[in-house]
């Protein structure tokens, strides 16, 4: 019997082949901007993840809490010092651990100047790997800091670019760093992000000297041990270093962070402005469902006498009424395999484009198969829901006005 | 004659009225969705540029360059020394330090971060402080000069916002470990940083933060007036440039007015708003294609009546016409309708935000070009999905259309 409807759907819509395919325009377009965009930033959260896989996930990083908004650089409430390096050293289930100061300098070379951030590289080799490992650090020329480097530096590949000083820098370049001379000894591979790429990375005691900073630190590395918890491990931090520094749980003035909880913050973020955007695409799918509530009154009223036919050689109301309800689902169903198509042309053109230009592999579509099964339901549903009224009112014509062709 | 075309196309739309509505539906949900979204961005924009124009034409705003990504920096840092330098310089009227930390506010057993900004002791300095920083006063006063224990917070306060217990005129608060009364609290400007900051005198904060005496994290400068506020920036570059010692092309410093900080933020706000209205937009191509599809029906459907229409001697020209006007029409009134909800709901978006927030910054704008733009744009969206129906109808042959079934 289902089969029977599907076919008499199949010729209908044939038969108005036009107006089948404008109606199908309406969804598709919807449907491929709903697709396009879910797939471009789940692939984006893919790939951001997949970066963080790589970095690792037994990290934990430890900051002075920061005031978010407002004037830049004034942010950091109550800095962290080395004693409290000291503090996180001893609590059970670290590994490893690893200071880091940040600074931003001005950088003087071939009669230009460049302000940058400036990182510290720790001069124990254990801190060292731990920072080295953490953002796989390599040099495309030169070599990476050691250990009794003091007024030497490694640049971000983006010193490459003669925009920055005229010209590339290269190892043997001697640099001045907020007035002081440092030597270049290596030149970073390209790890993606502006931020790394553009920094300049010292000797933690050079860095110190520089800023006479001897205490101040930006941030404390922690790679928990194998087999433990770093959630938990983070936890514990927490806690002494609240008994350390003397303040109450929840008015903690520094912030313990896993990179799985990182991780989560990022991908809450881009699924909220995945979903902004998509929502605001659905509305034309919700216009899409309108054009096909459209089509399919103007479908009944064109076929009253039709209905009428049917019904007097025994169709039941059911019967008429799931005719029109399987066109309309059809009409849904087909602009949704074309819609989700070219969502996925388009998507793949975007990663394409953005790979190219950008020279990123971040931009990536990812087509999960609950996004692809999703959006063909969806839009069966939407034709399905849209034909409803339209097919209740041929249901209940009355079959004697319906021949008359009223 | 274009008239009677008008007349006959409205009544084309009344007889199939329900057609007609679920076609009007489509532009109308396109249209309200990018009149809302244009309305509050709009809104939020020009309330943003007021907050500017606040501030007034006439200041200038000094900073250390790269104080950027939320570290210090000490590159450019500027002096007090600086300050009384450009003074000096031609056509300045007045030069003031404005100091800027991040602390611990603490009330009862709760701790919160928040800015601390410095008001200078100096009166003309102080004046000019608090006219950058746009803040009026909106219960008790400004404390006087020499008042190192007193305290003026932001609005945030005056609300259960960051602490749980509102603050009033003479509560006590400690700030870093300091207790402060507080002796005013702000207006609310629907900015963090000022509603959710606390002012004190500039001594109070440098020995509060043991800053050195000459230290200040930025300049404000009034320009005399009827000075050319861009010439004044120049002077006022070289004269720094001479005193940090630095060549042109690498200074250490940004010397920005009001206009120049409005032009960067309306550059980012204008390409997420052009990305919110792109995707919007969307739904107003799918409307016009439903207009394209309720047009090719009624071409069917009066095909004969197009025939009779030819045969009594109307011309290709006047079909096309009739047909493009009904289209037209489908489209401004979706349009209208739609104009009047986008407006009902971005009214709607603002007394919620207004509520529940009490944010000024969110409120609905309806400049004149929106609303006509919008109905414009409707009636073109109309009339370009009626074009290909129109013209099947205008080209079909008189006898073939009368015996049409």
């Amino acid at each position: 019997m289902m089969r029977f409807y599907t076919s008499l759907a199949v010729t209908t819509l044939k038969k108005r082949k036009l107006r089948s395919w404008l109606t199908m325009l309406g969804i598709f377009i919807g449907i491929a901007a709903i697709v396009s965009l879910i797939s471009l930033g789940q692939g984006l959260k893919t790939a951001i993840g997949a970066q963080f896989a790589a970095l690792g996930t037994d990290r934990i990083i430890v900051q002075a809490k920061t005031l978010s908004f407002g004037p830049p650089g004034q942010g950091a409430v109550a800095t962290l010092t080395k004693a409290d390096v000291n503090e996180v050293e001893k609590v059970s289930g670290v590994d490893r651990v690893a200071t880091r100061l940040i600074k931003s300098a001005k950088v003087d070379f071939n009669e230009h100047t460049q302000f940058t951030f400036v990182g510290s590289m720790p001069k124990e080799s254990d801190g060292r790997k731990l920072i080295e490992e953490m953002f796989r650090l390599r040099t495309v020329e030169g070599r990476l800091l050691q250990q009794g480097d003091q007024r030497k530096m490694v640049v971000g590949n983006a010193y490459l670019d003669d925009a920055k000083f005229g010209r590339a820098l290269q190892s043997g370049d001697k640099v001045k760093v907020n007035g002081e001379v440092f030597e270049v000894v290596g030149v970073l591979a390209k790890l993606g992000q502006p931020q790394f790429d553009n920094i300049i990375l010292l000797p933690e005691d050079a860095m110190r000297n520089l800023y006479d900073l001897p205490e101040e630190v930006s941030a404390i590395v922690v790679q928990s041990e194998a087999g433990q918890d770093p959630e938990v491990v983070g936890d514990r931090i927490k806690r002494e270093l609240r008994k350390f520094r003397d303040v109450e749980e929840n008015r903690e003035d520094f912030t313990v962070q896993t990179s799985g909880q990182l991780l989560e913050t990022l991908g809450t973020v881009l699924d909220i402005v995945t979903a902004v955007l998509a929502g605001i695409a659905a509305i034309s799918l919700l216009v899409g469902g309108v054009g096909i509530t459209n089509t399919m009154y103007t479908s009944v009223l064109e076929r009253t006498s039709e209905i009428g036919v049917m019904k007097s050689i025994g169709a039941k109301n059911k019967d008429v009424f799931f005719i029109f309800l399987i066109e309309s689902g059809l009409l849904g169903v087909a602009g949704g395999i074309i819609g989700i198509l070219i969502g996925i042309g388009l998507s793949k053109t975007v990663e394409f484009i953005a790979g190219q230009a950008l020279g990123t592999g971040l931009v990536q579509a990812t087509f999960p198969w609950y996004l692809l099964v999703g959006a063909l339901v969806f839009s069966f549903v939407v034709g399905s829901a849209a034909g409803t009224f339209p097919a209740m009112q041929a249901s209940r014509l009355n079959p004697v006005d319906a021949l008359r062709g009223a | 004659m274009f008239e009677q075309a008008l007349r006959y196309a409205a009544r084309g739309l009344a007889q199939r009225k329900l057609r007609s509505w679920l076609t009007m539906l489509g532009i109308f949900i396109g249209i309200a969705a990018v009149v809302a979204l244009v309305s509050l961005s709009q809104g939020l924009k020009v309330a943003i540029e007021e907050q500017f124009s606040k501030i007034g034409a006439d200041k200038i705003f000094i900073q250390p360059k790269g104080t950027f990504g939320g570290f210090e920096s000490n590159a450019g840092q500027l002096t007090l020394s600086d300050k009384d330098r450009l003074k000096r310089v031609q056509g300045v009227n007045e030069v003031t330090t404005y100091i800027i930390k991040a602390g611990l506010i603490s009330l009862d057993d709760e701790n919160v971060p928040v800015y601390i900004a410095g008001i200078p002791e100096d009166h003309d300095e102080r004046d000019l402080v608090i006219e950058i920083g746009t803040w009026e006063i909106e219960r008790g006063k400004w404390f006087a000069a020499g008042e190192r224990s007193k305290v003026v917070v932001g609005n945030d306060f005056a609300r259960t916002e960051l602490l749980s217990r509102q603050l009033r005129v003479g509560d006590a608060v400690t700030i870093n470990g300091r207790e402060f009364e507080v002796s005013g609290v702000l207006k609310r400007i629907g900015d963090p940083s000022t509603d959710g900051g606390v002012f004190i005198n500039e001594q109070a904060l440098r020995d509060l933060f043991k800053m050195n005496d000459e230290e200040t994290s930025f300049l404000g400068v009034r320009v005399e007036k009827g000075a050319d506020l861009a010439l004044v920036q120049e002077r006022l570059r070289r004269e720094l440039r001479k005193a940090h010692n630095v060549e042109e092309g690498q200074e250490d410093f940004e010397v920005q007015s009001p206009e120049e900080l409005l032009a960067t933020f309306n550059t980012i706000f204008g390409i997420i708003q052009a990305v919110l209205i792109g995707i919007a937009s969307i739904s107003l191509l799918v409307g016009g294609i439903g207009i394209m599809n309720t047009m090719y029906t009624a071409v069917l459907e009066r095909t004969q009546e197009i025939g009779v229409m030819k045969a009594v001697g109307a011309r290709n020209r006047d079909v096309l016409l009739l047909f493009l006007i009904e289209s037209g029409l489908l489209g401004m009134a979706g349009g209208a309708i739609g104009i009047a909800i986008g407006m009902m709901l971005s009214k709607g978006v603002e007394l919620v935000a207004s509520q529940a927030f009490g944010s000024p910054l969110i409120r609905a704008f309806f400049p004149f070009s929106l609303i006509f733009g919008a109905l414009l744009f409707a009636f073109v969206v109309g009339v370009a999905s009626g074009v290909l129906p129109a013209y099947q109808a205008a080209r079909l042959p008189p006898v073939e259309a009368l015996r049409y079934e």
